[in-house]
């Protein structure tokens, strides 16, 4: 009996020793603010209360959801929502078709091509994402010069135009994105054994067979996680949507629903308000992650 | 290896610690500013001269941008924290004084020193001075390329007359290749001389927007005809684009602030500086926002600290130091002595700047500008890009910036 | 052999016309950093600009502190690397071998740290940090950038463990290691793409972030390379020329890094000889 139990709890031990670490720093970070901004979220915490705030009910909340706003909060959604999905189908696709290239053997130079590939991502976003503006303009743009020039297409008002101004915003963060999936994706693809694709190859099987029955399950594991975050990163990333579109241009149109959190808490100084928004956006997220992670089965361990 | 790994981050950690945690210091003072870079050299070399006079004291300045400077002293000064002495533009005042951040100054500064300033400089706010300026201006001109204008526009007719010479297609292909004039279109900060051209304002005096004036309805009317009825102005600009078109020499003139100058000067452009025109039709002339830049001083200074902040404040406002950035960087300074100057009232650029700031109006002070200027930025927006017509903007924008006072309020 | 010439040469091409589409931008910030007079753009498309100079180099390293806030962030950087691949290549191991108490729970808490806007997480944070005394010190910021890379990085190395049969630990344990060794002799190696993954984001994480540093470092001595280059902004009149030159030097050590490791990246020497 003794036996037993001590070496369950050697277990135990080595499990602790294993995780332990990385939670004691992650909670260590997280719990407080988390919980401030529950409390919050709550509270009437303005700029006519910024330090005799007191708690109001879910009062915040109710405004979040019914408060008129300009633009309207539900249409904000709705873009947030095409803005994250496009954006991480891009990344994804291009990410794990460029890794499969480069990770032909017969493919010269591929430390050269992969170099290249990843500069969008080592260059500081913040300079690459005013060029990317620049080259939008309608002028002296080279977008449109390329699209008039040689594709013989008309101009297109990229910033001037709600529409146009947010594809050209997804077009920039697109760019900036795929090469970190390829660089996950490239990780992934060392995992296939090659005997797999020997034998797939006896069978006489096509590339498309290869591909969807052996590549892509293989890569699943690590791919899963990669695309959750990218997601939720994606979901709340205002940068680049400031950056390009100048903070909103034309006229408020292109905004993503964190914006209203940075609006709200900065300009106007509603900061209960914005700590509310910011736990919908987060229970938004949640049930996301829940329901595709159930789907993929990607908490349970390897078969 | 592992455990190695971890000793020497063990190691690491604790010769970082005593490096760079240093405790509420009596003998520290901190200026946070945003200043740019030209001002920031000039002021580290004054704050260095101060620390020779004064040895065993450090003043220490660190640069954070605008909308950082302003987020990043609420955070710090809500919880106790944040520099000494906080450095900006005066609307920075009117939330800060409502959440009770920044401290009164009336009573540390006698009246005689306090009239040692122009007026201009001193910002009250609801019967308090919150701020001691050193600079007065932050304000828009007409800069024109001295190559390609002699005489700048003093009405609007005579800029429609002057544009219709200066807007070019030198090659004959159909486009544009020289426009007479450029501003940046995206920041209802450079539309405000249009709005008080035609008589209108932002806020009547108990703050309340007044954005759907006639004023306001002619005003973006008039750019409106600029761009696409005279096709003097580029169709599309923002700060970036107007700054290079000007640069590049392919636009003559640019609607652009104090800051500006020196740079067009560095990029070798022969450059003047006109107060902006008179519209004829009102009689009215085009009237920039005019605001100081100066110093408050953080709630959480310390009693026994806050002799030597003042110090600092004083040095750094001496007629000397301002005359020394207003001779490098064309600013106007704040103290009587130092605007009677003789430099300053006889340098060309100096004293057309005085003349606009002259015919300029003070920007308000209070919180609610922000949710204005969040409010017209759609409607202005929108009527140049053809959305929306002058009317429906004005309209749009009105009612915006009541919504968005009263959350703010709330 | 057809076929495959036929695939070899779409490869090129499309690896061609992507690493022109990856590089067409940087030029830009290429031509940035050479052109006089701080012009973020410019009417012409020429890559090389009119006047060129290396003059914004030149001033980057001899007028502006910049090896320091080189030598600031690589410092910072390679802490949060080095804690970020011990901890999570640990806490990751134990996800996916292991079945025990509040694990599934503890990989999507893993996950909700990620969604909260981070703008509201400031002020809270910074209160901490005062409390802890943790402001203005770098244990402050590497402590937070561990906290943010961890949840991908854990949540990668689970990944690749799951495609590491259990065969090959079991066979060690006859073998008389223990669980320890096991992994760390034999498990950790194989997963070396994914330490790979998680050294390159760490150090990312760290080498990037500018919203934290902003906040928590307030002494200019400490500044890190986002912060360095904040500061050639300025309201209105930014100083591009230098600030496209520190740009693309920020890019060097990440370019570095990546080429020192990748070979660890693309090998394709590790699972698939040892597994089967």
């Amino acid at each position: 009996m003794n036996a037993t139990t001590s070496a369950r709890t050697y277990h135990r031990l080595f499990i602790f020793f294993l995780i332990g670490p990385a939670f004691l720093i992650l909670f260590a970070v997280v719990l407080y603010p988390f919980l401030y901004n529950i409390v919050v979220s709550f509270s009437n915490m303005s700029l006519r209360h910024i330090r005799d705030w007191s708690i109001v009910g879910p009062l915040q909340y109710v405004k979040v959801f019914t408060e008129e706003s300009q633009p309207d909060f539900y249409v904000i959604f709705f873009k947030t929502i095409v803005w994250t999905v496009v954006n991480v189908l891009f990344h994804v696709v291009i990410g794990v078709f460029l890794a499969l290239i480069l990770n032909q053997k017969e493919i010269r130079g591929r430390w050269l091509f992969r170099t290249l590939l990843i500069l969008p991502w080592a260059v500081p976003q913040y300079i690459v994402a005013l060029t990317w503006r620049g080259m939008f303009n309608f002028e002296y743009g080279s977008i449109n010069l390329l699209i008039t020039q040689y594709l013989g297409l008309s101009a297109v008002e990229w910033l001037k135009s709600p529409t146009e101004a947010f594809i050209a915003c997804i077009i920039t963060n697109v760019w900036l994105g795929f090469p970190f999936m390829m660089i996950i994706a490239l990780g992934a693809l060392q995992s296939i054994p090659h005997e797999l694709y020997e034998a797939a190859e006896i069978d006489g099987a096509s590339w498309w067979h290869k591909l969807r029955h052996i590549t892509l399950p293989m890569i699943r594991p690590v791919m899963i996680p990669a695309i959750t975050l990218g997601t939720v990163w994606t979901f709340n990333n205002l940068n680049i949507v400031w950056l390009v579109s100048n903070a909103g241009e034309p006229s408020d149109n292109t905004h993503i629903l964190v914006s209203f959190v940075y609006k709200a808490a900065f300009n106007l100084y509603r900061f209960g308000y914005a700590a509310a928004l910011s736990m919908v956006i987060f229970v938004i997220l949640l049930v996301f992650s829940l329901l595709f992670m159930r789907r993929t089965r990607a908490t349970e361990a390897a078969a | 290896m592992r455990n190695r790994t971890f000793r020497q981050i063990l190691v690491l950690a604790f010769f970082l610690v005593p490096a760079c945690s240093r405790h509420e210091d009596p003998n520290r003072v901190v200026i946070w500013h945003q200043m740019r870079v030209d001002e920031r050299v000039i002021l580290e070399r004054q704050l260095s001269e101060y620390m020779s006079m004064h040895p065993g004291i450090r003043v220490e300045q660190l640069y954070k941008e605008t909308e950082e400077l302003r987020s990043g002293f609420i955070i710090a000064s809500i919880a106790g924290q944040g520099p000494d002495l906080v450095y900006g533009p005066s609307d920075m005042i009117g939330p800060f004084k409502v959440m009770e951040i920044i401290r009164p100054l009336d009573t540390l500064f006698s009246r005689e020193y306090l009239d040692l300033f122009i007026p201009e400089a001193l910002t009250y706010h609801e019967g308090g001075l919150y701020q001691i300026a050193d600079k007065l201006g932050n304000h828009l001109t007409l800069v024109y390329n001295k190559e390609l204008v002699s005489t700048p526009p003093a009405t609007d007719l005579e800029l429609l007359e002057l544009g219709e010479q200066l807007t070019v297609d030198i090659n004959g292909d159909g486009k544009t290749d020289r426009y007479a004039l450029a501003w940046n279109y995206t920041e209802p900060f450079f539309f405000i001389p249009f709005l008080t051209g035609f008589g209108g304002w932002v806020m009547d005096e108990d703050g309340a927007p007044t954005l759907d004036s006639g004023a306001m309805v002619e005003a973006l009317r008039f750019i409106q005809d600029l761009r696409d009825r005279y096709r003097i102005v580029p169709g599309e600009a923002d700060y970036n684009i107007a700054d290079i078109l000007f640069k590049d020499g392919k636009s003559a003139m640019i609607i652009n602030g104090d800051w500006s100058w020196a740079g067009y000067q560095k990029a070798g452009i022969d450059i003047g500086v006109a107060p902006l025109p008179l519209m004829t039709a009102t009689g009215l002339y085009c009237e920039p926002m005019v605001s100081p830049k100066g110093f408050s001083v953080n709630i959480n200074v310390p009693e026994a600290k806050l002799e030597l902040v003042l110090d600092v404040l004083r040095f750094l406002m001496e007629p000397e130091r301002q005359l020394e950035t207003a001779r490098a960087l064309k600013t106007m300074p704040t103290r009587v002595e130092a605007v009677s100057s003789s430099f300053v009232q006889n340098d060309e650029i100096l004293r057309n700047s005085a003349i606009q700031i002259s015919r300029g109006r003070p920007m308000p002070v209070v919180a609610e500008l922000r949710a204005i200027w969040d409010a017209m930025r759609p409607g202005y927006q929108a009527v140049l890009g053809g959305s929306l017509t002058p009317q429906e903007a004005a309209d749009a924008m009105q009612a915006l910036a009541l919504t968005k006072i009263r959350e703010m309020n709330e | 052999m057809k076929a495959k010439t036929i695939r070899l040469t779409a490869s090129y091409l499309v690896l061609i016309i992507f690493c022109v589409i990856a590089v067409y931008p940087i030029l830009q910030v290429v031509t940035i950093s050479l052109r006089p007079a701080d012009r973020l753009l410019s009417t012409s498309l020429e890559i090389i600009p009119e006047n060129a100079s290396l003059s914004a180099y030149v001033q980057l390293f001899t007028e502006r502190p910049f090896l320091r806030w080189m030598i600031n962030s690589l410092l910072v950087s390679l802490v949060v690397t080095v804690t970020g691949v011990s901890l999570a290549s640990t806490a990751g191991y134990a996800f996916s071998r292991f079945s025990f108490a509040g694990k599934k729970a503890g990989l999507l808490s893993l996950l909700t740290t990620q969604m909260f806007p981070a703008t509201m997480l400031m002020l809270p944070l910074y209160i901490l940090l005062i409390k802890l005394g943790l402001i203005n010190t770098y244990i402050g910021v590497i402590i937070i950038y561990s906290a943010t890379a961890l949840p991908f990085t854990i949540w990668t190395m689970k990944g690749y463990y799951d495609t590491i049969p259990y065969s090959l630990e079991e066979a060690a344990r006859i073998d008389g290691c223990n669980q320890f060794h096991a992994f760390y002799r034999i498990i950790l190696p194989l997963a070396a793409p994914a330490l790979v993954i998680t050294a390159l984001f760490s150090f990312m994480t760290a080498w990037a972030e500018y919203v934290v540093a902003a906040q928590i470092l307030q002494d200019s001595d400490l500044w890190t390379l986002p912060l360095g280059l904040k500061s050639f902004e300025s309201n209105m009149t930014t100083e591009w020329g230098l600030y496209g030159a520190a740009s693309l030097m920020v890019a060097v050590p990440v370019i570095a890094l990546f080429l020192a490791l990748s070979r660890y990246l693309v090998s394709g020497l590790t699972l698939g000889s040892v597994k089967g």
